[in-house]
């Protein structure tokens, strides 16, 4: 009996994060609406600016100048600025890559050239991309974007490897889609 | 292609603006105020007489938003510290006094209109959290400053 104890921790800890991640999508679907980043048209931004909001929010620079230049108050301020601003990045990433997931899932339904072992990888990836953002949002919200900077790190490059697995899949199996959702992804956030 | 062509159709009157008269302000941040005060808040649209004379009323607004978009996303991706100082260049180009202009700027939220109307709503976002960061770090500078003329 003992022996389960560890399996079903990591079941209950596993279903209390989904279970959180589906009240969190529940209860923010309207935020996470508007949080969803407009369609620009293509004169509206130069190439050269499309850059990484998400890097701009936790770059170290900005903490770096308010540390050492201001006082706790300021300090306090910028936590509480950038915290807001974290969690919603992490909301927005967390919608767009469930969109690409949905747009796959509809492109795959009548798909004849599917690979079972592919396909479950994905799934995986996708739900361990699931629990890790659930888990930053919450880490964000506890401890601040400074501290969790390293893993959001990681995370970005994991969302890009994804978005790499998911554009190679979706030209396969759906070119014209596919350009549909590089176009959304490459607004922001989730770069290689 | 549409969009290509209304881009090549834009970029003379951009090159103008910006060689007449956004070059003459002091900064990104005096070029998006007067970017945004340009607008008229009820339409969203641009007004330039100059620029329309040249070209046309629609190009001339099509180019004031374009280049408002641009100052904007280098403004949003500015650092903190390059913020704060864009914005003391544009303090310092009014007439109004530093500590009176802060206040004003805190309290009314002024910076808000200064969004271009196409605009990411997490870039804004970014945008006006950064603004009231370097707000809230130039007020206390201004206040140490105060501080120490009194003690003085």
């Amino acid at each position: 009996m003992s022996q389960l104890l560890p399996y079903l921790f990591l079941g209950l800890l596993l279903s209390a994060v989904l279970a959180w991640w589906v009240w969190d999508a529940i209860v923010h679907r309207r935020a996470a609406e508007v949080l969803a980043p407009r369609q620009h048209r293509s004169s509206v931004r130069s190439i050269g600016l499309q850059r990484d909001l998400g890097e701009r929010i936790f770059g170290p620079e900005d903490w770096d100048f308010v540390s050492s230049e201001t006082t706790w108050e300021i300090h306090r301020m910028f936590q509480h600025e950038r915290t807001v601003l974290a969690i919603a990045w992490l909301r927005r990433t967390r919608l767009q890559v469930s969109q690409v997931m949905r747009a796959h899932l509809a492109v795959a339904q009548h798909s004849e050239d599917l690979k079972l072992a592919t396909e479950m990888r994905l799934a995986m990836s996708y739900l361990l991309f699931l629990v890790l953002c659930n888990s930053l949002i919450g880490w964000v919200w506890l401890y601040g974007p400074v501290r969790t900077r390293k893993i959001i790190g990681q995370t970005l490059q994991w969302a890009a490897q994804l978005r790499g697995a998911f554009e190679q899949l979706m030209a396969r199996v759906d070119p014209a889609s596919c350009r549909v959702v590089g176009a959304n992804l490459n607004h922001e956030t989730v770069r290689s | 292609m549409g969009l290509e062509r209304r881009n090549i159709d834009l970029e003379p009157a951009i090159t103008d603006l910006r060689n007449r008269t956004l070059s003459r302000l002091p900064g990104d941040f005096s070029r998006l105020v007067y970017l945004a005060s340009s607008r008229d808040l009820n339409t969203g649209h641009y007004s330039h007489d100059g620029l329309a004379f040249h070209f046309s009323e629609t190009v001339a607004s099509e180019a004031m938003a374009a280049c408002h978009r641009q100052i904007f996303d280098r403004l949003v991706y500015a650092s903190l510290e390059e913020l704060i100082e864009e914005l003391c260049n544009y303090i310092a180009s009014t007439d109004e006094r530093p500590e009176e202009f802060l206040k004003s700027w805190k309290h009314l939220g002024s910076y808000r209109v200064t969004i271009p109307s196409e605009c990411d709503e997490l870039e804004a976002e970014v945008f006006l959290s950064n603004i009231r960061m370097a707000l809230a770090i130039l007020q206390k500078r201004q206040k140490s400053v105060s501080q120490d003329e009194q003690s003085a």
